[in-house]
Parts: structure tokens; sequence; C-alpha cells
């Protein structure tokens, strides 16, 4: 089914050393566009970082990153070009405290992207709106809640109109009662066919919204398959080792 | 030729309180255009550029590391012979620009430490929504390290305001200068105790409004 779609990012025998430690080993992969895709797997097994490589933000020992036909290069001013279109979503939401909620929004789409005040705060206040965060637009970040500002740095990624949103974590720092509301967000966006990487220990969520499910481990993709496959009928000794921790 | 220092105030106050407002601006001269000058050698200072870093190490580790009368002397003496080109420079405003690039050192330390304090997070979420490596640093991390730094800042302001007496030296018309302008009225140990008074007043009011702005910041997080 996938093979048919237009591939979207796709990494060449990625490697990523941290010092003498190798987190990634070698990771060929394609996302294809329109997919959700979750990225499951034990801690320090390179999930985020596979998820950081695809945007640079991490760059890479060795290897390849493509977006959209075309090789990510660190050195290159086209980078931020092509960040522009690769949404990013932080476990620590990261939003900027000296901005209101509406300018942290309006602030890159204004800077880079040339878009008018007027406009930038039009379509900043529509898309609070589709979070419910629509009367926080003047207020600073400190006095939003958790879930607040993850659906706040959602909207922000969102206003930049990416082909692709990479989620690291995005409910890991949240109180638990925060947490559905985040999904219901990142859920929503799925179905609106928005093609998502999803780092997560959600495995409900992601059994739920994943069009295919990657366990990685020991700096390799070890299993993948639809969520049925993954989480149901695992085939690798790890796979079912973890999920028997974690189910 | 014995006046009280009450007397002498009395007598000669416009003189110390010209004095004081010299003082008050070659202070502040050095340490807006230092804070600017500084800016740029502390992000020269983060740079990846391992020989850019090093040259800017070594700019405040040179300023910082030799007396601020010493690079006076040699910005009055030497560098108008250095730059001849540069003669529209006055000896006196040489000397204020030493004041300014000693101050730089010191400011460039005091924002590199703030810059360092933002969290990577921020610089991480910016690049990825897709901004400059230049509008990431002007709108996103400098706004945020300068709030953490304005107290240090206006501490580098309040010493500054003692170093300029050195400016007296090459007889700039600062607070310690009146004691050579007075000295041909045989007043020898009087101004000591005003100037003293005085430099006391400035830096201690200036100490408190700093504390009120630490106050008002610290509220607002």
């Amino acid at each position: 089914m996938t093979d048919m779609k237009k591939s979207l990012i796709e990494t060449v025998d990625l490697k990523k050393n941290f010092g003498s430690l190798q987190v990634l080993k070698g990771i060929n992969q394609t996302i294809y566009q329109g997919e959700v895709v979750s990225i499951i797997g034990p801690s320090g097994g390179g999930k985020s970082t596979f998820l950081r490589c695809l945007n640079l933000l991490e760059t890479p020992t060795s290897g390849k990153v493509i977006f959209e036909g075309q090789e990510l290069d660190p050195k290159s001013t086209d980078l931020d070009t092509h960040r522009q279109k690769i949404g990013m979503v932080f476990q620590q939401f990261n939003v900027f405290p000296h901005l209101t909620v509406l300018n942290n929004i309006t602030i890159t789409p204004m800077l880079e992207k040339k878009v008018s005040k007027a406009d930038a705060e039009k379509e900043a206040m529509e898309l609070l709106k589709q979070v419910g965060l629509e009367e926080k637009a003047n207020e600073y970040p400190r006095k939003l809640s958790g879930g607040q500002k993850q659906r706040l740095a959602i909207v922000r990624a969102m206003a930049m109109h990416p082909d692709v949103m990479l989620f690291d974590e995005p409910t890991s720092a949240l109180d638990p009662e925060m947490v559905k509301g985040v999904l219901e967000v990142i859920k929503n966006l799925a179905e609106s066919g928005m093609t998502c990487v999803i780092v997560t220990h959600e495995m409900g969520f992601a059994k739920e919204v994943s069009d295919r499910v990657l366990f990685i481990d020991g700096g390799v993709i070890a299993e993948e398959g639809t969520p049925d496959e993954v989480f149901n009928h695992p085939k690798n000794e790890r796979t079912k080792e973890f999920l028997s921790q974690v189910l | 030729m014995n006046k009280g220092i009450i007397e002498v105030w009395c007598a000669y106050y416009p003189i110390f309180l010209k004095g004081a407002i010299g003082t008050l601006e070659y202070a502040a001269i050095a340490v807006i255009f230092g804070s600017i000058v500084g800016t740029l050698i502390a992000i020269l200072h983060l740079s990846k550029n391992k020989v850019i870093g090093a040259i800017a190490n070594v700019y405040v580790i040179v300023l910082r590391g030799t007396p601020l009368l010493v690079q006076m002397y040699i910005a009055y003496l030497f560098l108008p012979i250095a730059f001849p080109a540069l003669n529209f420079i006055t000896k006196e405003q040489w000397v204020v620009i030493s004041l300014i690039l000693n101050s730089s050192a010191y400011v460039s330390e005091i924002i590199r430490g703030g810059i360092l304090s933002v969290d990577p997070g921020q610089m991480e979420a910016a690049r990825s929504l897709g901004m400059s490596a230049k509008n990431c640093m002007i709108k996103i991390i400098l706004p945020q390290a300068v709030k953490a730094i304005l107290p240090s800042l206006a501490g580098e302001y309040i010493s500054m305001i003692k170093e300029t007496s050195l400016a007296g030296t090459f007889m700039m018309y600062e607070l310690m200068y009146t004691r050579v302008l007075l000295l041909n009225k045989y007043l020898t140990w009087q101004p000591l105790f005003i100037i003293s008074g005085m430099y006391l007043v400035m830096t201690t009011v200036l100490t408190w409004l700093s504390g009120l702005l630490e106050k008002r910041l610290a509220e607002s997080d």
C-alpha cells in the first residue's frame, strides 16, 4: 500500500555517534506522504536521536537525510527553508517565554516568510481557536498549563504550513490529566492527512493513530509493521520483551 | 589655609557637581557602547569557528588581565601614533575609547554567561521552525539573555563609575579631576572627602535602583 505513495523523508544508512557511543547504527527508512508513523522503544535506544536527525537538529555522523527529493545539508542556507516545512514539537514544549502566545505563533512567519502582521495574526487566531486557546492570545506562556503550552507549540509549528510534523515524546512532560487534550490535537492533525512521525511512550495512542510502527532498539529498527503486527504479533524477542514491560 | 570640608563644599560645589556629571557621562558612554561591542565579542566568543572564538577569548583575557590605567596610557600616548589616519580623534577621545573597550571585555563575559543560561531548547525550537541563526539570536536568545543579566550589567555600570576616576589623570573633567583643579587653591585633603562622599552617593543610589530592578524582574517571571 505505502509503496504507491510519495516518499517524503528518506534516510540512507543514517549513523550518529556521540563521542565513542554509536547511537544510530545505520538506519534506512522512508516516511511516505500522509503517513502516521509511531516510533516506540526503550529509553536510550536512539528513537529521539533518529527523529532529531530528520530535520538535522542532530547532524548525522554519516549517511543521508533526503527530504522531498533533496538531501539536507547542514552547511547549506537552504536548510532553514527546508526546516520551515518540517514542524517539530518537543517534550519540553520550548515555547518562547518572552513573547505572548500570539507572537509565539506569528514571529517566524513574519520574519522568515514575510507574511504581513495582519495575515499572520489572523491565521494565528484561527489556529488558537482550533486548540481552545484563543482567549490566551495576549497572555505570556508562564500563565499556561503544560498541556496548553504544548498545544501552543503544535499550532506554532502549524503556522509555518509544514509538510510533516515530528513529535518528540510530546506528552512525556505532562501531568496525566493534560495528556488527553494534547493527544486529541495530534490525532486531529493525523486524521486531517498531515504526515506525522511520533516518538511516544503512549502505546494505546500509537496503536490507535498509526499507519505504521517502528520499534527502535540499540540504534537499529528492530521491528516495523502495522500496529496490529507490532503490538499483537511481535516477531522480535526484544519487541516482545519491551511490550511485556510497558503494556 | 586650613578650611573645613563643609566650607570647601559651599564655596566650590558647582565644580564638584560638574565633575560628578562628567563621571556619570563617561561611565554611561563606556557601558552603553561597551555593551554593543561586548555583545559582538560574546557572539564571536561562542562561535563554532575555533579561530574566531580564540581571538575573542584573547581580547577578553588581555583587556581584563591588564590594568585600565595602563590601557588608558596606551590609548592616550600610543594609539594616536599608531593610527595617524584617525587624527580626527582627540587624545581624550582615545581615552574614552579605551574605557569602552575595557568595559566591552567585562560586558562580553556577562552577556556570554547570559546567552549560555538560555535553555538550548529555545534555539532548537526556533531553528526547527526554520528561523535563521541570526534572527534566532536577535529575536529569541538575546532578549532572554539580557533579561537574565540586567542586574549584572547594572553592576558593571556601578563599577565603571569608580573606574572612570582614572580619566582624571588625563585632565578629563570628571569627579576625581576636581582634586587637581582645587590643588591650586591650596586645598589638599578636603576635596578628597567630598569626592569620596559623592562617589558613595552615586554608587549607593545606583545599587539601590538595581536592587529594585532585580525585584521587578523576579516578579515578572
